[in-house]
C-alpha cells in the first residue's frame, strides 16, 4: 500500500474510532436534543420581552440591525452555528488532549501513519452530531415558532454549509493543537466558545459590538457562515450576493489549517526534545 | 455548636479549595459574564428605538435592561449555588472519595449541605459584587436603594433553595449521570424562575411549575424594588407563595436526601466512583 | 469489666446484582436482580486492647464487614455493638469514638495541606477548639509527619497519604481504630512503617481492628486472627494457634517434572506426610505437603520420582504460615 493510501485509511480509521466513542454516550444525543431546541427558545422568549411581544417600532429596530424581523429564525440559526461550533471543539478539539491523557497519543506517534492523521482525523466524527443538531434546531424551531424555511433556500445553505465545513474543521485542529500543550479542556473550551459566541453574531447582531471588535469578528470564519445562512434563508439572498462571503471563508480556512499543522508540528518538536507527549 | 462549627470548617475548606484553583475562580466570574450576561445585553439593545428598550418597557414596565439583565443574574446565580455547589458538590466528593471519611465522622450528614451552603453563598456574594462592579461601570447598571427592601424575600428564597439543594443531593448520590441531570434542571429551574424573560411568556402549560419555585417569587420581588418593574402578581400574593413554597420544599428536601442515605447505606454505594 | 471493643452476632449483608432502572420500575416488570450474600453470618468479639485482623482474599467479605461495624453500611441481619453502644441506634455515638481509616489516599482533599485536612476534619470529629491544635499536632507527630505538614497533600506518595489518613483516624482519640487494608499499594518500607505505627496505638491502650489479604501482616502485627472467605469465618485464633491446627512442623514445596499425571508421585508423598495440593501445569508437577520432618520427606520424594522417572526440579522448605491454614481450609490461596 502506497503511504498515501495508508494515510487516507488511517484518517478514516480515526474518524470511526471517534465515533464509536460517541456512540457509548448516548447522553450526548439526549443532550443535544435537548440544548438544541431549549437554549435557542429560550432567546426568543428574550427577545420578545425585549420587542415587548413583537411592538412594530422594537421589531424595526431589530431588523436595522440584524437583516430581519424574524427573531426565532435568526435566534435559530445562530444557535444551531453555535452547537456546531461545541460539537467541533468538544469532540475533534479535545480528541488530542484525550489521547494524551490515555497514553495512546505516544503509541500513535510510534506508527508510520503522518502526524497530520490524528489531527484532523477526528474531524470526520464531527459530522454526525453537526448534521443532528442542525435537523433538531429546524424542527424545533417549525414546531415552536411556525417558521418554515423556503425551499428556495435549500441549495444555498447546502452550498454555504459545505464551504463552512473544512473551515469548522480547521477551527477544531487549531484548538487541538492548542489544548496538547495548554492543558485542561474545560475551561479554554469555555473561552474559546464564549469568544465566538460574542464575536460573531450568534445570539445577537454583529452590528451591536464596537468598530474594533467587528473588525475582529471579520477574521472569523463562523461570522460570515451565520450571517450568509441567515441571508439565503431570511432574505432569500442567492448565491451570488454572498459569493464574496464564501471566498473569504476558504481563504480563512486555508490560514487556520495552516496554522494547525503548523502548531501541531512546533509542539511535536518541543515533545521529541522535552518528552511532553507523554506527560499532561 | 458542634453542628455549627462542623458547617462553619466545611465552607471555609470549600471557599479554600476553590481559592487554589485560580483559572476555576476566574472562569466562575467571567463565564457567566460572556455566556450570559453580555449577549443578553447586546441581544436586548439590539431592540432599542432611540436608546430605550421600548419593548422592555411595555413587558414589565421599566426599560432599565441592564437591571433587568443583572438581577435576573443574581437569582440565576443563586440556583447555579444550589445546584452546583451544595447539590452536585456532594456528588464531586464522593466519585474524589472525600464524602466517605465526611460521613464517618460525628457530624450529621444534612450538616454537610448546610455546610456547603455557607461556602456557596459566601461565593455567591462575592461574585455579585464584581459582577455588580462590572455592570455599574461598562453597562451602565443602576438600581434603587429600595433593592434592600428586597433582602428579606432572598433570605427566604435562600432557605427554600438549601431545600432543592437537600433533594438533588439525594439525586445525584443515587444516579450515574448526575452531570447531565443538573446541567438541565438547573437550566430549566433558572429559566421557570424568570430569570431570562418574566414568567408570563412562558407556555401556558409550564406556568404553573414557575409559581412552585420561590426564586420565581424572589424574582419578581427583587426587580419591583431595585428597579421599579411592574409586578406579575400582587406583591402580598408574591410573598405568601414566596413562603409557601419554601416550607413546602425544605421538609421535602430534607427527607429525599434522608432516603437517599438510607438508600445508599443499604446498596453500599458510598464508596464507589 | 469492660465491654468488648466490638461484638457482632449474625452478621449478614446481601447486595442486589445487577440493574433496575426507573423505566422498569414504572412499568412495575418484575425484579429479576438476584442477591448475593457478602457477608454470611459472621459472628466475632473484639476484646479491648487488642489488634485483631480479619484474614482473606479479595471479595471474602472483609472491608463490607467492615463498613458495617463503621455505620457506613446497613447490615440485611444480625446486630452490631461497638464500645457497649448499638451501632443501629446509636451511630453518631459510634462514630464519634471510633477512627476508621476505609479508602486511605483517596479520602483527603490534595489542594489542602496536611494541617488544614486535619483541622478541617477536627471540626468534623467536634474536637473541640482549644484542643484541635494539639490534637492536630499529636496526630501529626504519632504518624511522623510534622516536618511536611504545611505541604499540599497532592505532593505526598501514597506511602504519606495513607499516614495522614491515619492521622485523620486519631483525631477524635478514640479508643477503637478501624484500618481496611492499611498497607496496600505500599512499598516494604512504607508498609514496615504503617506496621509499627499501629503497635504503637495499641501500645497506648487502643483496640484496632483490621483487614489483610496480606498474611505476613496478620501474622506480624495481629493477637487474634479471623480467617474469613465467601463471608464466613472458617477459623478464628491467634496466629501462633491457627498454624498449629496444621499438623506439621514443616511445609514442603516441591516441583517434579512429569511425563503423566504423577499420579503415583502423590500417592507416594500422601504416605510421608499430607499432600495440602497439587497440580500439573506444563509438565510439573507441583506438590505442597504437610509434614513432620522435611528430612524425612525429601528423600521419600526423590525416591518417588526417580520410580517413576521424573526429575525433582525445586525444593523449598518453609515454616508454616497463614497462608497455609487458610489453603488447609479452603483449598484456596489467599491470592487467588
Amino acid at each position: 500500500m502506497s503511504m498515501l493510501a495508508g494515510d487516507l485509511r488511517a484518517f478514516l480509521a480515526a474518524g470511526q474510532k471517534e465515533l464509536r466513542i460517541l456512540r457509548r454516550y448516548p447522553l450526548n444525543f439526549i443532550g443535544g436534543l435537548f440544548w438544541s431546541a431549549l437554549l435557542p427558545a429560550v432567546y426568543v422568549l428574550m427577545g420578545r420581552a425585549y420587542s415587548g411581544g413583537n411592538d412594530p417600532r422594537a421589531l424595526s429596530a431589530f431588523a436595522e440591525r440584524a437583516g430581519t424581523t424574524e427573531v426565532a429564525a435568526f435566534v435559530f440559526i445562530g444557535f444551531a452555528m453555535y452547537m456546531w461550533l461545541s460539537s467541533v471543539l468538544w469532540g475533534p478539539g479535545s480528541a488530542l488532549r484525550r489521547e494524551q491523557i490515555q497514553g495512546s497519543l505516544e503509541a500513535t506517534f510510534l506508527s508510520p501513519v503522518s502526524r497530520l492523521v490524528p489531527l484532523f482525523g477526528p474531524g470526520v466524527s464531527a459530522l454526525i452530531p453537526m448534521l443532528f443538531s442542525f435537523a433538531v434546531t429546524f424542527v424545533s424551531l417549525w414546531l415552536m415558532f411556525g417558521f418554515v424555511p423556503p425551499l428556495g433556500a435549500a441549495i444555498p445553505v447546502v452550498v454555504v454549509v459545505a464551504v463552512a465545513l473544512p473551515a469548522m474543521y480547521a477551527i477544531g485542529s487549531l484548538f487541538a493543537a492548542g489544548v496538547l500543550k495548554y492543558g485542561e479542556i474545560g475551561p479554554v473550551v469555555q473561552i474559546v466558545r464564549g469568544t465566538f459566541v460574542l464575536a460573531c453574531g450568534i445570539t445577537f447582531p454583529v452590528a451591536m459590538l464596537p468598530a474594533w471588535a467587528q473588525a475582529g469578528a471579520a477574521a472569523l470564519p463562523p461570522t460570515y457562515i451565520v450571517s450568509d445562512i441567515r441571508a439565503v434563508v431570511l432574505r432569500g439572498a442567492p448565491l451570488a450576493d454572498i459569493g464574496a462571503d464564501l471566498l473569504t471563508i476558504v481563504g480563512l480556512t486555508a490560514v487556520i489549517a495552516l496554522a494547525a499543522i503548523a502548531s501541531f508540528r512546533l509542539l511535536e518538536a518541543s515533545a521529541r526534545r522535552t518528552g511532553m507527549l507523554g506527560r499532561y | 455548636m458542634d453542628e455549627l462549627r462542623a458547617a462553619i470548617a466545611i465552607g471555609k475548606k470549600d471557599l479554600i479549595v476553590l481559592s487554589r484553583y485560580r483559572i476555576a475562580v476566574v472562569s466562575q466570574i467571567f463565564t457567566p459574564l460572556y455566556q450570559g450576561v453580555i449577549p443578553a445585553f447586546l441581544f436586548g439593545a439590539s431592540f432599542a428605538v432611540a436608546g430605550r428598550v421600548v419593548g422592555l418597557d411595555a413587558t414589565v414596565g421599566t426599560d432599565n435592561l441592564a437591571g433587568f439583565i443583572f438581577l435576573g443574574g443574581v437569582i440565576a446565580g443563586l440556583v447555579a449555588v444550589s445546584f452546583w455547589s451544595m447539590g452536585m458538590g456532594m456528588r464531586n466528593e464522593m466519585d474524589a472519595g472525600t464524602l466517605e471519611p465526611t460521613w464517618l465522622t460525628p457530624t450529621r450528614h444534612e450538616t454537610i449541605v448546610i455546610g456547603r451552603a455557607l461556602g456557596g453563598l459566601v461565593w455567591f456574594l462575592l461574585s455579585q459584587v464584581v459582577l455588580f462592579g462590572i455592570g455599574i461601570f461598562a453597562f451602565g447598571l443602576r438600581f434603587d436603594i429600595g433593592i434592600l427592601a428586597a433582602v428579606p424575600a432572598l433570605v427566604v428564597a435562600i432557605v427554600g433553595m438549601v431545600g432543592v439543594a437537600y433533594l438533588l443531593a439525594g439525586v445525584v448520590l443515587l444516579i450515574r449521570d448526575a452531570n447531565f441531570f443538573v446541567d438541565t434542571t438547573n437550566f430549566l429551574f433558572s429559566t421557570a424562575s424568570g430569570t431570562a424573560f418574566p414568567v408570563t411568556l412562558l407556555p401556558t402549560v409550564l406556568q404553573p411549575i414557575a409559581l412552585l419555585l420561590p426564586t420565581t417569587y424572589a424574582m419578581d420581588l427583587l426587580r419591583q424594588h431595585a428597579i421599579g418593574a411592574r409586578p406579575t402578581f400582587d406583591p402580598a400574593l408574591e410573598y405568601l407563595g414566596l413562603f409557601a413554597t419554601t416550607a413546602l420544599l425544605y421538609p421535602l428536601g430534607r427527607w429525599a436526601f434522608a432516603r437517599a442515605e438510607r438508600s445508599m447505606r443499604i446498596r453500599g454505594t458510598l464508596g464507589q466512583y | 469489666m469492660t465491654a468488648p471493643a466490638v461484638e457482632a452476632r449474625g452478621l449478614v449483608k446481601e447486595f442486589e446484582k445487577g440493574r433496575r432502572t426507573i423505566w422498569q420500575r414504572l412499568r412495575r416488570e418484575p425484579d429479576r436482580r438476584t442477591k448475593f450474600r457478602a457477608v454470611d453470618g459472621i459472628d466475632l468479639t473484639v476484646e479491648t486492647g487488642e489488634i485483631f485482623g480479619l484474614l482473606g482474599p479479595n471479595g471474602a467479605g472483609k472491608t463490607t464487614t467492615m463498613r458495617m461495624i463503621s455505620t457506613l453500611l446497613e447490615p440485611t441481619e444480625g446486630s452490631i455493638r461497638v464500645l457497649g453502644i448499638d451501632v443501629a441506634r446509636e451511630p453518631r455515638q459510634v462514630r464519634a469514638r471510633l477512627g476508621a481509616m476505609l479508602s486511605g489516599e483517596r479520602s483527603l482533599y490534595w489542594k489542602l495541606t496536611a494541617r488544614e485536612n486535619l483541622e478541617y476534619f477536627a471540626a468534623l470529629y467536634h474536637v473541640p477548639p482549644k484542643e484541635t491544635k494539639e490534637r492536630v499536632e499529636r496526630s501529626l507527630a504519632a504518624v511522623k509527619l510534622s516536618d511536611r505538614s504545611d505541604d499540599y497533600v497532592e505532593r505526598y506518595s501514597t506511602g504519606m497519604r495513607q499516614r495522614l489518613a491515619l492521622a485523620r483516624a486519631l483525631l477524635p482519640d478514640p479508643p477503637l481504630i478501624i484500618l481496611d487494608e492499611p498497607t496496600v499499594g505500599l512499598d516494604p518500607q512504607a508498609s514496615r512503617d504503617l506496621r509499627d505505627r499501629v503497635r504503637e496505638l495499641r501500645a497506648q491502650g487502643r483496640t484496632i481492628l483490621l483487614t489483610t489479604h496480606y498474611m505476613e501482616e496478620a501474622d506480624q502485627l495481629c493477637d487474634r486472627v479471623a480467617i474469613i472467605d465467601h463471608g464466613r469465618i472458617v477459623a478464628l485464633d491467634s496466629p501462633a494457634a491457627l498454624k498449629r491446627t496444621i499438623r506439621a512442623e514443616e511445609i514442603v514445596r516441591l516441583d517434579i517434572g512429569v511425563a503423566g499425571d504423577g499420579a503415583a508421585i502423590v500417592e507416594r508423598l500422601s504416605r510421608a506426610g499430607t499432600v495440602a495440593r497439587s497440580e500439573r501445569h506444563n509438565g510439573t508437577l507441583s506438590v505442597t505437603v504437610h509434614c513432620a520432618s522435611a528430612r524425612d520427606l525429601v528423600p521419600a520424594a526423590f525416591d518417588a520420582a526417580h520410580a517413576a522417572g521424573a526429575t525433582v526440579q525445586h525444593v523449598e522448605v518453609v515454616p508454616v504460615t497463614l497462608e497455609d491454614v487458610f489453603l488447609a481450609l479452603t483449598g484456596r490461596g489467599l491470592r487467588e
